[in-house]
């Protein structure tokens, strides 16, 4: 993407319908107004934990790792049991604007496993983390934060395998041009599959995921549907083969290390007082201080994958030329997300992992007139 | 056994009487198509006792108590039932007749009636949910319906679907099916087999009598109630609990997924206990008794399964540790040191625990209810029942006992009395046996 690029202003009503723009102003305020106070609830929640989790201890008759890993449980599910509320009312609101079929129940069900999963997740954490310090004493971040970075790296590498609810691809027309994508982008042959999910949202995504043998590229079912056209369609497939080509998942690993190695630290030096990572009573705060990082490094999480999602849509409109595909692709997207093309400034800033769709549909209009540029003029 | 041992003072209780365990072959053989007489009776008395527990409803609502004669029909439709029922389990020998008998090996002893709350007797039927999903897991309330009706009864009427479970894979059914088997081999029953089957007609006596209104009182499934009639002997594989009944809520509430590193931990585990297993097999066939590595490794993971169930369940309190350390959990396993096996039954062990694998399989149906009643109960109550963690206990009792029996770690049969205290055996057992004490 040049570095001299820049956007034109885009008239957002002009652009996307005043009617939608008003619209999606008004169904993602809402959003942003449960994940202001969700957040404000979840903090409250685990500084609470913090101080007074450790009594939890007595529920634990294994040792100290286990017991770490039963407190952490623990603030996880008081965590998820204070969110559920807002959970609840997000599923209301998108039911109520039609972008959401899941009922109640089956949307609990789902959160519950997701919180399975999670309770899997910390506990593999505390199992390296408070083995490490247990072993190595206050030394244990560095090598503890290299461990979640090689365990990010290989989660990246093998989740692809692991999937099994996509199908390949069989849209004749989209292979054929992904063929001709990768010749462009320097790539070969990297799966292209379909996963279902039109029974119960009508949000359209594609993403890229994979390392080396493992990378794809998924589309949801409903990215392949109206009100899509097929060039839209290619774009999509041009960007998410972009992200593979442009190494975004490498790069966001290496990004992960640049932020895990000073987190780690932090962690270290904020359980200190309970006794550091290798004592359980330290798990409590350890979550609170997790917690924190994560929202402080949200700006900058979401700037870097604000720029990668502008590189691969810049890589897009180059394979495919189509400046007019990106922006009623965008504009398609307002209409099936429900996405606010100039979201407030705040949101942007903390939770935008994507350039806004006026932003991608300037885009696509700088790189015309770029392109219009560099046509020379017919002679007299 | 001699004497006569009644349940500890409940106003619906169970009565075991003397029984030297000595079947008639020819009787067992046939003994479903022997009761079929005896069911249809049952069932019809059913039909009617339904009529009439609905009038003790009325009864309770209007005036706080049964009338005398309306108690004592369906007080004689469920004594009649429970002597049927002990007669298709064979936990009796006689033929029950066709009408409650004086003096039934198996018999029910019924108060009169007393005053109940008119609030209790308003939702009865509602607050007997819970005892009677307990009642068909144990597989003791079983109905007249024809889905059951070949299975045997204990009671009739409207309750053939909470009892149709029961009739499929309860405990008791089970029991009584492996007890047929042996009893054509041996010519005797099996004192567990008839030990279970006896606890679970007695469960089940109490929670219809609760339902049909001839008392007002809870029924409960403490294995207190079986310790007067059973025996629990002397056995290399002993559970040990020392735990209390408090539980945390919001550890209860997560209980499932705060067993999810257990339980990932344990599928590990469960891979290398096979192998572990299999070179056990091998070396005590090779020296008639398993290397001490072997048996540590083995009893080590048995222990952290007993340590993991119980905490599933909810029968134990406190979140357990991850390698089954001896006395380190509340529902814990003592396992004696390797002992010398005959060969033989190593050689076939496989074969030999399949009855107790299937019966254990049918307390883990018993176990899994007991969680799930002690998870409402517990998330509400902030303790578990003593009579259902007991209970739960004496499953995973059994269960833990088929494994180590299956993994060669003790050459004793598990026993299937579900009580945790008993009367000890008066002498060893000399071969594999179903459950049997003696």
């Amino acid at each position: 993407m040049p570095g001299d690029l820049a956007l034109p202003a885009v008239d957002a009503d002009a652009t996307f319908g005043a009617e939608r723009v008003a619209e999606a102003e008004r169904y993602e305020r809402f959003f942003f107004v449960l994940w202001a106070l969700a957040q404000v609830a979840l903090f409250a929640t685990l500084f609470l934990y913090a101080r007074k989790g450790a009594s939890f201890t007595r529920e634990s008759a294994a040792g100290p790792i286990g017991t770490g890993m039963l407190l952490g449980m623990l603030g996880l599910a008081i965590a998820w049991l204070v969110g559920l509320p807002f959970g609840l009312a997000a599923l209301w609101w998108a039911r109520r604007h039609d972008q959401e079929e899941t009922g109640y129940l089956g949307w609990l069900l789902d959160d519950w496993t997701l919180l399975a999963a999670q309770f899997a997740a910390v506990c593999l954490a505390l199992l390296v983390v408070m083995g490490l310090a247990r072993r190595l004493g206050e030394r244990w971040w560095l090598p503890g934060a290299g461990v979640f970075v090689g365990i990010a790296a290989l989660f990246t590498f093998v989740a692809p395998y692991l999937d099994f609810t996509t199908e390949p691809l069989r849209d004749e027309a989209l292979l054929a041009a992904a063929e001709r994508y990768e010749g462009e982008l320097g790539l070969e042959g990297l799966p292209l599959r379909v996963v279902e999910v039109s029974d119960h949202t009508d949000q359209a995504n594609a993403y890229a995921y994979g390392l080396g043998p493992s990378r794809r590229v998924v589309f949801w079912d409903t990215m392949l549907a109206a009100p899509f056209s097929q060039p839209e369609q290619k774009v999509v497939l041009a960007h998410e083969l972009a992200h593979h080509s442009e190494d975004h998942l490498p790069e966001g690993i290496a990004w992960f290390a640049l932020f895990a190695v000073p987190g780690a630290w932090i962690l270290m030096r904020a359980t200190r007082a309970r006794g550091g990572m290798g004592a359980p009573e330290a798990v409590p705060v350890a979550l609170l201080v997790v917690a924190v990082l994560q929202l402080a490094s949200a700006p900058a999480a979401s700037a870097i994958s604000r720029r990668m999602e502008a590189e691969a849509d810049w890589q897009a409109l180059r394979v495919t030329h189509d400046p007019a595909a990106l922006e009623g692709l965008m504009v398609g997207f307002s209409e099936t997300s429900l996405g606010d093309p100039d979201p407030p400034r705040w949101t942007q800033l903390l939770l935008g992992t994507h350039p806004t769709l006026e932003d991608r549909v300037a885009m696509a209009r700088a790189w015309a007139e770029r392109e219009a540029a560099a046509v020379p003029a017919p002679g007299p | 056994m001699a004497g006569t041992f009644e349940a500890r003072a409940r106003p619906v209780r169970l009565v075991v009487r003397d029984d030297d365990l000595k079947r008639t072959r020819l009787t067992v053989l046939f003994r479903l198509l022997l009761a079929v007489p005896v069911l249809v009776w049952a069932a019809l008395w059913g039909i009617t006792a339904v009529v009439v527990a609905f009038a003790n409803w009325l009864a309770v609502l209007i005036q706080g108590e049964v009338p005398d004669s309306l108690h004592d029909f369906v007080a004689g439709y469920v004594r009649y039932t429970t002597q049927v029922s002990a007669y298709l389990y064979l936990a009796a020998d006689p033929y029950p007749w066709f009408r409650g008998q004086e003096g039934y090996p198996v018999d029910v002893e019924i108060d009169p009636p007393g005053q109940q709350s008119r609030w209790s007797g308003l939702f009865r039927l509602l607050l007997a949910l819970p005892a009677l999903a307990l009642t068909a897991a144990l597989g003791g309330g079983l109905s007249f319906g024809s889905s059951s009706a070949s299975s045997g009864s204990t009671q009739g009427g409207t309750e053939g679907f909470w009892s149709a479970g029961a009739s499929a894979g309860g405990a008791a059914s089970v029991a009584a099916f492996l007890a047929w088997f042996y009893i054509l081999v041996r010519g005797r029953t099996s004192r567990g087999a008839r030990d279970l089957v006896a606890y679970a007609l007695g469960y089940a006596v109490q929670a219809f009598g609760y339902l049909f209104l001839l008392t007002g009182r809870y029924p409960t499934s403490d294995p207190v109630l079986a310790e007067p009639y059973s025996e629990l002997p002397e056995h290399p594989v002993r559970l040990v609990v020392t735990d209390d009944l408090g539980r945390s809520r919001i550890t209860v509430l997560f209980r499932l997924l705060l067993a999810v590193p257990h339980l990932v931990w344990i599928t590990l585990w469960s891979v290398a206990a096979v192998f572990a297993a299999i070179a056990a097999w091998l070396a005590g066939l090779a020296r008639g008794r398993v290397p001490l590595a072997l048996h540590r490794f083995l009893s080590a993971y048995v222990r952290y399964a007993v340590h993991v169930q119980a905490y599933l369940f909810v029968v134990g309190r406190r979140f357990p540790g991850f390698t089954g350390r001896p006395g380190s959990y509340g529902i814990d396993l003592e396992i004696e040191p390797p002992a010398r096996q005959s060969r033989w039954t190593i050689g076939f062990r496989a074969v030999l625990a399949l009855p107790a694998l299937i019966l254990a399989g049918a307390l883990g149906g018993v176990a899994f209810v007991v969680g799930f009643l002690g998870w409402w109960y517990a998330l509400i109550a902030g303790r578990m029942p003593e009579g259902l963690r007991n209970l739960g206990a004496t499953c995973i009792r059994y269960q833990e006992q088929a494994s180590a029996y299956l993994l060669l770690l003790t050459k004793r049969y598990p026993y299937a009395a579900p009580v945790l205290e008993g009367r000890q055996a008066l002498e060893e057992p000399s071969a594999p046996d179903l459950g049997d004490a003696t």
